[in-house]
C-alpha cells in the first residue's frame, strides 16, 4: 500500500481559476518527494487538497489507501501532518512545550510528555521548550512548527516551502534536519537546490505535471526548467558552464555532494588523460633519443 | 496611552524575571480569580469610610506584595482614573467632601486588585481559569483566539501607521477632518481584510492539529497549599470589612 | 464607557447583570448555531478588530480625543446575536487584561455596550434599510452611520440613566447625580459618535468594496417588493423588536427606582442629614426626573437620528431621481 496516491486530481478555485489539472502522483512509503514550480503553480494548493482543505476536487485521492471524502477529511488529516508555510499560523499556545502538546492532547495520544520531548529532540529545539514562541526567529518557529506536528506522527509529512525566509544558516540545519528524518515527505518548493539534497524524486509542476524523475533527470531538461520558470541549481549551472568549456560532464550535479565527486572524477579523468599523455610522451622520446 | 499600556503588558515581552519568579505569578490562576473578585464585590459595596479606608489599604498591601511593577500600575490606573475622577467630583460636589472622598477610595479599593490580577497573571492562565471555573467553552475559545489574533492585528496596525506616517499623513486635526477619517478607516478596513484571509489559515492551522472546541493547554496544575493560603487570607480580609461596614450600622 | 467597580449601585449593578444575562443566554444560543467551525476564527478576527479600534484614538477638537465602541459594526457584519457574543468577548478582555471596566459593573458595561450598542445599531440599520430606495451607496453609507451614532448615543444614555438610578436610590452614595451625568455622557458621546459614525461607515463601505467574502458575506437588503412589503419583512421586525427590548429595559430599572427610590431616599437623607449639610451644591432635578431625563433622552436621540437619516436619505434619493 502506498502512502499517497493521487489519480487525475482535477481542482478549481471559487472564482473559476484552475489550480490543478489531471495530476497524478504515487508516493510509496518512505520516499521523500520534491513537487516543484513557480509561483502559482498549485503546490501550496496540492498539500492543501491533501490536507483535505480543498473541497470539492474531481479525480481520486487515496492515503494510506483510504479514499479522501469530505466526510472523513478531519479523521483522514491525521495521517497527514501539513507544515504551512508561514509557522506563525500554525502555532497558538503561550510556550512551546504547550503548542507541541496540543495535537496530541487534541488526539487523545497517551504518553503526551514523552511525545512532546521526543519531537522537541528530533526538531532539535529541547532548550526551547519554556519559550515564548512568538519571540523566536523564524527559523526556530519553523523547527517549533515541525515539532507540533511531529508530535502528532503522522505517517506522511506535507511541508510547505520549509525553506522560504530562512538564513543561508537556519537554510543548512533545517536541509539536514529534514534529510536525516525517516519519514514519508512531499515537499512544495521553488528552492531547487535544498530540494536536490532531500529528496529521491522531484515532479515539476505547473497547474499540470511538467516533468519528473530523478533530481538529475530533471535538471538535464534544461528548457523545461526554463518554461516552468525554474532556475538550475547553482552547482548544476556551473558545471553546465564547464561542460560548455568542453570538459567532458557526464551529467548535472545538482548537490554539493555530487558536485564534489563529479568535480573529483573529472579532475582524476584529466590527470589520468595528462598522465597518459606524458608518458606516450616519455615513450616516444626513449625509443628515439637520436632522433631517428 | 493604551496602545502603550498593551505593548508594556507582559503579553507582548518575555516577562520580567522579577515578575515570573513572584509568589503571586506562580499561584493558581483559579484561586487568584475566586480570591480577588471576592475580594472586590465585598469592596464594591462598603459605604461607611472607616471599612473604605480598610479595604484600600488592604488593595495597596496587595498590589504591593504581589511584585507588580509600579509603573505599569500607576499606567493603567491612570487609564481608568478619569470615570473615577468624574464621579468622585460630582459626589463631592453634591453630596459633601466625606462621600466624595469614600467614592474615591472605594472605587480606587476595587480598581487595583483587578490591575495586580491582569499585570500579574500570563493572559492565557487567566482564561484556562476561567474555563475551569466553569464559564462557557464558546466563550472561553473566543477569548483564546480573539487573543491570539490581537497580537497578529497589533503588528499590522503598528505597520500600517508607520506607512502612512511614511506618506507623510500626520492624523486628522479635528473631528471634521473628513480626509483624515477616511484614511482611518481604510486602515482599518485593510487591516481586517488581510488579517481575515490569516484568521482562515490559522483555522486550517488548528484543524492541523485536530482542534475541535477547546483550547486548554495539556499541563494544568492543581490547587497548591500557597494557593489555599490566599485564598484564605483574601477571605479573613473580605470578612472583616464586611463586619467593619455593619458594625458601624448597627 | 467603561464603568469601574464602587461605582454603580449594587442594586442597578445586580439588575444589569440579570438583564445581560438574559440576552448573553439567548444570543449564544443563536450565535452557537450560526458559529459553525469556519465562522469562529473570523467572528474571534472581529473581536480583535474592535478591540483594538477601541484603542483608536480619534481627534474631536480642542486637544481631546474619543474611543470608538464598534458595536454597530460588529452587528451589521455579523448580525446582533454574534455581535452581543463577541462585543462580550472584547470586554472580557478588556476587563481581564487590563482592568478595564469592574467585575461587579461588569453586567452592566455588557449591557451597555454589548447589548445596547449592538442592538441599537443593528435595528437603526435595519429600519431604515426598507427604505434606501435607490439612493446606492451614499444611502447606505447614511444608514450605517445614522446606526452608529444611535448605538454610542443611546448606550450613553443607558449609562447615564444608571449612574443616574445608581445616585437615586442610594441616597448619594453611589452613581453621578443626574445634572452631572446626563450631560456629560450625553454630550460627549453625542460627538463621539459623529466619530464612530464616519468611521464604521467608512470601515463597512471599504470591506464590502474590496471583497464580497472578506469578513462576512454581505446580507443581502431587501430592495424588491412594495414599500409595505419591505417594510413589514421578517428582519424589520426583528429590528423593530430589538429596539423596542432595548428601551424595555428601562422598565426594570424604573420599578428598581420607585420601589426603592424614595424610601431609600429618605431614610439615607435621615442619616446623613448633617453630610448632605456640606454639599456645595443641589440638584435642582427631583431625583425621578433625572431618570426619565436620560431615557427619555436617549429616546430623543434615536429618534431624531432616524429621522434624520430619512430626511437625508429623501433628498439624496430625489437628488439621484433628478439626474
Amino acid at each position: 500500500m502506498s502512502a499517497l496516491e493521487l489519480r487525475g486530481v482535477t481542482y478549481k478555485y471559487d472564482d473559476g481559476t484552475l489550480a490543478l489539472k489531471d495530476f497524478s502522483l504515487l508516493v510509496e512509503r518512505s520516499e521523500k518527494v520534491a513537487i516543484v514550480g513557480p509561483n502559482g503553480a498549485g503546490k501550496s494548493t496540492l498539500l492543501n487538497l491533501l490536507a483535505g482543505f480543498r473541497m470539492p476536487f474531481s479525480g481520486k485521492v487515496l492515503i494510506e489507501g483510504r479514499e479522501l471524502t469530505e466526510e472523513n477529511a478531519d479523521e483522514l488529516r491525521r495521517e497527514v501532518g501539513l507544515v504551512f508555510q508561514d509557522p506563525d499560523d500554525q502555532i497558538f499556545m503561550p510556550t512551546v512545550e504547550e503548542d507541541v502538546a496540543f495535537g496530541p492532547r487534541n488526539l487523545g495520544l497517551d504518553d503526551i510528555e514523552g511525545r512532546v520531548k521526543l519531537a522537541l529532540r528530533s526538531a532539535g529545539i529541547e532548550s526551547l521548550a519554556k519559550r515564548r514562541p512568538h519571540r523566536l526567529s523564524h527559523g526556530m518557529k519553523k523547527r517549533v512548527a515541525i515539532a507540533g506536528i511531529l508530535a502528532m506522527d503522522p505517517k506522511t509529512l506535507l511541508l510547505d516551502e520549509p525553506t522560504s525566509g530562512l538564513d543561508p544558516r537556519a537554510r543548512a540545519e533545517l536541509i539536514k534536519l529534514l534529510k536525516g528524518m525517516d519519514k514519508t515527505m512531499l515537499i512544495a518548493t521553488h528552492d531547487l537546490e535544498a530540494a536536490a539534497e532531500m529528496v529521491d524524486r522531484v515532479v515539476v509542476l505547473n497547474v499540470s505535471v511538467v516533468t519528473q524523475g530523478t533530481m538529475r533527470e530533471v535538471v538535464m531538461s534544461r528548457e523545461v526548467l526554463r518554461d516552468a520558470g525554474l532556475e538550475l541549481p547553482t552547482v548544476s549551472k556551473l558545471f553546465d558552464m564547464v561542460s560548455g568549456m568542453g570538459y567532458p560532464v557526464e551529467s548535472l550535479p545538482v548537490s554539493m555532494d555530487q558536485a564534489v565527486s563529479e568535480f573529483t572524477r573529472v579532475i582524476e579523468r584529466e590527470a589520468k588523460l595528462m598522465g597518459e599523455k606524458r608518458g606516450r610522451k616519455n615513450r616516444g622520446k626513449q625509443r628515439s633519443p637520436d632522433g631517428d | 496611552m493604551l496602545v502603550a499600556h498593551v505593548r508594556g503588558h507582559g503579553v507582548l515581552r518575555e516577562a520580567d524575571k522579577g515578575e515570573k519568579t513572584s509568589w503571586f505569578w506562580r499561584l493558581d490562576p483559579r484561586a487568584k480569580i475566586a480570591g480577588i473578585f471576592a475580594f472586590v464585590v465585598v469592596t464594591a459595596l462598603l459605604t461607611t469610610p472607616e471599612a473604605v479606608v480598610l479595604a484600600l489599604a488592604s488593595a495597596i498591601v496587595l498590589s504591593a506584595a504581589s511584585g507588580v511593577h509600579a509603573k505599569r500600575l500607576i499606567i493603567a490606573y491612570a487609564t481608568a482614573f478619569p470615570f473615577i475622577a468624574l464621579a468622585s467630583i460630582s459626589i463631592f460636589l453634591f453630596s459633601g467632601t466625606e462621600r466624595g472622598m469614600t467614592m474615591l477610595a472605594r472605587t480606587s479599593s476595587c480598581v487595583m486588585p483587578l490591575l495586580v490580577l491582569a499585570l500579574g497573571t500570563d493572559t492565557f492562565d487567566l482564561f484556562t481559569g476561567l474555563r475551569r471555573l466553569k464559564v462557557p467553552g464558546m466563550i472561553t475559545t473566543l477569548l483564546m483566539l480573539t487573543f491570539r489574533f490581537l497580537l497578529l492585528l497589533s503588528d499590522e496596525y503598528e505597520r500600517m501607521k508607520l506607512s502612512r506616517r511614511a506618506r507623510g499623513f500626520r492624523g486628522g486635526r479635528s473631528i471634521l477632518d473628513k480626509y483624515g477619517f477616511r484614511v482611518l478607516s481604510s486602515t482599518a478596513g485593510m487591516v481586517l481584510v488581510r488579517a481575515s484571509a490569516r484568521a482562515d489559515r490559522v483555522y486550517e492551522g488548528l484543524k492541523c492539529k485536530a482542534f475541535r472546541k477547546d483550547m486548554i493547554p495539556w499541563k494544568i496544575s492543581s490547587l497548591r497549599p500557597v494557593d489555599l493560603v490566599f485564598l484564605l487570607t483574601l477571605a479573613i480580609v473580605a470578612t472583616t470589612l464586611a463586619i467593619a461596614q455593619c458594625g458601624v450600622l448597627t | 464607557m467603561h464603568v469601574p467597580d464602587g461605582l454603580m449601585d449594587p442594586l442597578v449593578a445586580l439588575v444589569g447583570l440579570l438583564e445581560f444575562l438574559a440576552f448573553i443566554s439567548i444570543a449564544s444560543y443563536i450565535g452557537s448555531k450560526k458559529l459553525q467551525d469556519k465562522q469562529l476564527p473570523r467572528v474571534a478576527l472581529l473581536c480583535a478588530g474592535i478591540f483594538v479600534a477601541q484603542m483608536l484614538n480619534f481627534p474631536i477638537g480642542g486637544g481631546t480625543t474619543g474611543h470608538l465602541i464598534g458595536g454597530a459594526l460588529f452587528a451589521i457584519l455579523a448580525g446582533p446575536a454574534l455581535a452581543v457574543v463577541g462585543m462580550t468577548v472584547v470586554l472580557i478582555i478588556q476587563a481581564l487584561m487590563f482592568g478595564d471596566g469592574g467585575i461587579t459593573a461588569f453586567g452592566l458595561n455588557a449591557l451597555n455596550m454589548a447589548v445596547v450598542a449592538p442592538l441599537t445599531g443593528w435595528g437603526t440599520y435595519t429600519l431604515l434599510v426598507p427604505l434606501l430606495g435607490r439612493t446606492g451607496m451614499a444611502g447606505k453609507n447614511l444608514a450605517i452611520g445614522a446606526a452608529a451614532w444611535a448605538s454610542v448615543f443611546v448606550a450613553a444614555a443607558a449609562c447615564a440613566a444608571e449612574l443616574a438610578v445608581s445616585y437615586a436610590i442610594s441616597g448619594g452614595t453611589y452613581g453621578i447625580a443626574a445634572t452631572v451625568s446626563i450631560p456629560a455622557m450625553l454630550g460627549y458621546h453625542a460627538i463621539i459618535g459623529i466619530g464612530e459614525a464616519l468611521i464604521t461607515a467608512g470601515v463597512i463601505a471599504y470591506l464590502w468594496s474590496t471583497s464580497e467574502e472578506s469578513i462576512f458575506s454581505k446580507t443581502e437588503s431587501r430592495q424588491t417588493g412594495t414599500l409595505f412589503e419591505r417594510i413589514t419583512s421578517s428582519s424589520t421586525l426583528n429590528a423593530t423588536l430589538a429596539v423596542m427590548v432595548i428601551f424595555a429595559l428601562a422598565l426594570p430599572l424604573y420599578f428598581l427606582y420607585s420601589s426603592e427610590g424614595m424610601d431609600g431616599l429618605e431614610k439615607t437623607m435621615d442619616d446623613a442629614g448633617t453630610q448632605e449639610g456640606d454639599a456645595l451644591l443641589s440638584s435642582p432635578f427631583g431625583y425621578g426626573e433625572s431618570y426619565f431625563a436620560a431615557i427619555f433622552a436617549g429616546m430623543a436621540g434615536f429618534v431624531s437620528v432616524t429621522l434624520v437619516a430619512l430626511g437625508l436619505l429623501r433628498i439624496v434619493s430625489s437628488t439621484k431621481n433628478r439626474e
